[in-house]
């Protein structure tokens, strides 16, 4: 599996960034040097200066921390929130469960990124508002597929054979149809990754993501747009980013759900 | 909600509490939500979606104007993306496991995971730098002047389309392979018909019925992409009328904006319920 090595390995280089930005680019993210504005790529600046002189290697890969940290953490709280009350709604059943899957359908009828344009429009930019964004357009998702999962295992034997022990609902529910639900929802979480990615670099061209300057992949893209026939490297870089990352999620997912049988 | 028209218009002029009640009361933004909204279903199921609160223009007329745009926009990236990605798709299918194969996944990956608005920069600043050319600034209809409304589509299609087309290359890929694995396929070849009849006429004819919904899909996606592309080439569709009425808080002009987009997703849907009797007969009632 040549494809998943080359995700993980990716996957291993984005998390060095997200983790230790400062280890691989040591200049300052939001340092300005008017003098040195819009310099095409060179040995002192590899990818080159932006508008105001800032080093767009760092700010890229300070990026790193600012955008797949807001899509991680987004997710998190979907698979935490949407995930749980999928599980227990799936578990438990009747109105409760119900009402909530016809509020998942009512979240899924906007296309992501207009419910994503919506939300953040209304609420106004910033990193608070683009996680809720966020974490609300992908609840249904996780909610759909914590909900099935424990559907199915509900209908087990060592559900029956819990019960027959004398075990509470509740108890049979934490300590052991959750467990065993978890496995698909990390893989949705894997799968959801690149999609929200995605959302997350669109709201930020759009000026509603994360306050500048604040060096979010979307934003330095957006900030490009302006000059990009003049100094394209200020757009080209952050862009690759979204697409090494996403592809690099893309491609553990696919290896997970082969290795989940799914 | 953090923000109405009525700060928008007096933000800059201090607090003058007789002109924000008047205003309030004008847009009709004193009423409790629930008439606000009750009022707007009422309206709108009379078929009169209001005036735009800046431009005083009918939502209705605004949104019919842009919903062209927006139709042009999408049918051409549906065509394309379909011309493209389902041959795609169905070559590398048949051949699976060989190099032309890994090359057209290569191509699905990547371009599934291009940011769409990215790569309608770079072919911005390739097309400038390679052929010397930008598409012209200002929108012009099919019916104005049909040269100018091709050139300022032709990159947006394409940076949407690329994404598509590797969405289509990868569904397909994967029916094709489920299918040419079937029982009947080789009883197919085992009888010695040709490899053409049992790719095209066997596997493909039921790959058609997916394929249908899939193109559904295709269709809701590009509505979503549009947002980002109109806005990045300035064109006066949908997607830009909603998050400009946002921006604004133009109420009337985003809730008949997203009502609109809502209808055609659902009718959409139901479009593709609708051709799968037509396309199996076995799923008529």
């Amino acid at each position: 599996m040549t494809a998943w090595r080359l995700g993980l390995a990716l996957a291993l280089v984005f998390a060095v960034l997200l983790l230790a930005p400062g280890l691989v680019a040591p200049q300052s993210p939001l340092a300005l040097d008017p003098a040195r504005a819009l310099q095409a790529p060179s040995a002192a600046h590899w990818f080159g200066t932006d508008d105001v002189g800032r080093d767009v290697f760092s700010r890229v890969v300070h990026g790193t921390r600012i955008t797949l940290g807001l899509v991680t953490f987004s997710l998190l709280l979907s698979l935490l929130i949407g995930g749980g009350l999928g599980v227990v709604a799936g578990f438990a059943g009747g109105w409760f469960d119900l009402g909530l899957a016809r509020l998942a359908d009512m979240v899924q009828t906007f296309p992501p990124i207009i419910a994503g344009v919506m939300i953040t429009g209304v609420l106004g930019p910033g990193a608070a508002n683009l996680v809720l964004a966020l974490s609300v357009i992908y609840l249904p998702s996780f909610f759909r597929i914590g909900r099935s999962a424990a559907l199915a295992e509900a209908q087990l034997t060592y559900v029956e054979a819990a019960r027959a022990a004398g075990f509470g609902e509740a108890s049979i529910l934490l300590r052991q149809v959750l467990p065993n639900t978890l496995p698909v929802l990390v893989l949705n979480f894997v799968i959801i990754f690149p999609l929200a990615l995605q959302i997350e670099a669109a709201l930020g061209f759009l000026g509603l993501g994360v306050v500048p300057p604040m060096p979010d992949w979307g934003a330095i893209l957006e900030q490009g747009k302006n000059f990009i026939l003049v100094a394209w490297w200020v757009s080209l870089w952050p862009g690759v980013f979204v697409l090494a990352s996403a592809l690099a999620m893309t491609l553990l997912g696919h290896g997970l759900r082969a290795r989940l049988g799914r | 909600m953090p923000g109405d028209i009525v700060g928008q218009m007096l933000g800059q002029t201090g607090t003058d509490r007789a002109a924000e009640q008047a205003l309030r009361g004008f847009f009709g933004l004193d009423r409790p939500l629930w008439r606000q909204f009750g009022d707007w279903v009422g309206a709108t199921l009379t078929g009169d979606l209001g005036r735009s609160w800046y431009q005083g223009r009918a939502v209705w007329t605004m949104v019919w104007e842009a919903f062209l745009v927006t139709a042009e926009l999408a049918s051409a990236t549906l065509v394309l993306a379909t011309l493209v990605g389902v041959p795609l798709g169905v070559v590398a299918g048949i051949v699976h496991g060989s190099r032309l194969d890994a090359a057209i996944q290569g191509f699905n990956l990547v371009g599934l995971s291009a940011p769409v608005f990215w790569l309608g920069l770079m072919l911005l600043v390739g097309a400038s730098a390679v052929l010397d050319w930008s598409p012209p600034f200002a929108w012009s209809g099919p019916t104005e002047d049909l040269e100018d409304n091709i050139s300022i589509l032709v990159l947006p299609v394409l940076s949407l389309a690329v994404l598509q087309a590797a969405a289509y290359g990868q569904f397909v890929r994967g029916l094709m392979v489920e299918e040419l694995g079937r029982d009947y396929i080789r009883a197919a070849r085992a009888k010695g018909m040709t490899p053409f009849d049992i790719h095209f006429r066997h596997a493909l004819a039921n790959v058609m019925v997916p394929l249908v919904t899939f193109m559904g899909l295709v269709l809701i996606q590009i509505l979503g992409g549009v947002v980002i592309i109109e806005s990045l080439f300035s064109l006066p569709g949908l997607g830009r009328l909603i998050l400009s009425g946002i921006q604004g808080r133009d109420y009337p002009v985003v809730q008949g904006a997203l009502f609109f987009v809502v209808l055609i997703a659902t009718t959409v849907n139901l479009g593709v319920d609708l051709l799968y009797g037509l396309l199996d007969p076995r799923l008529k009632p």
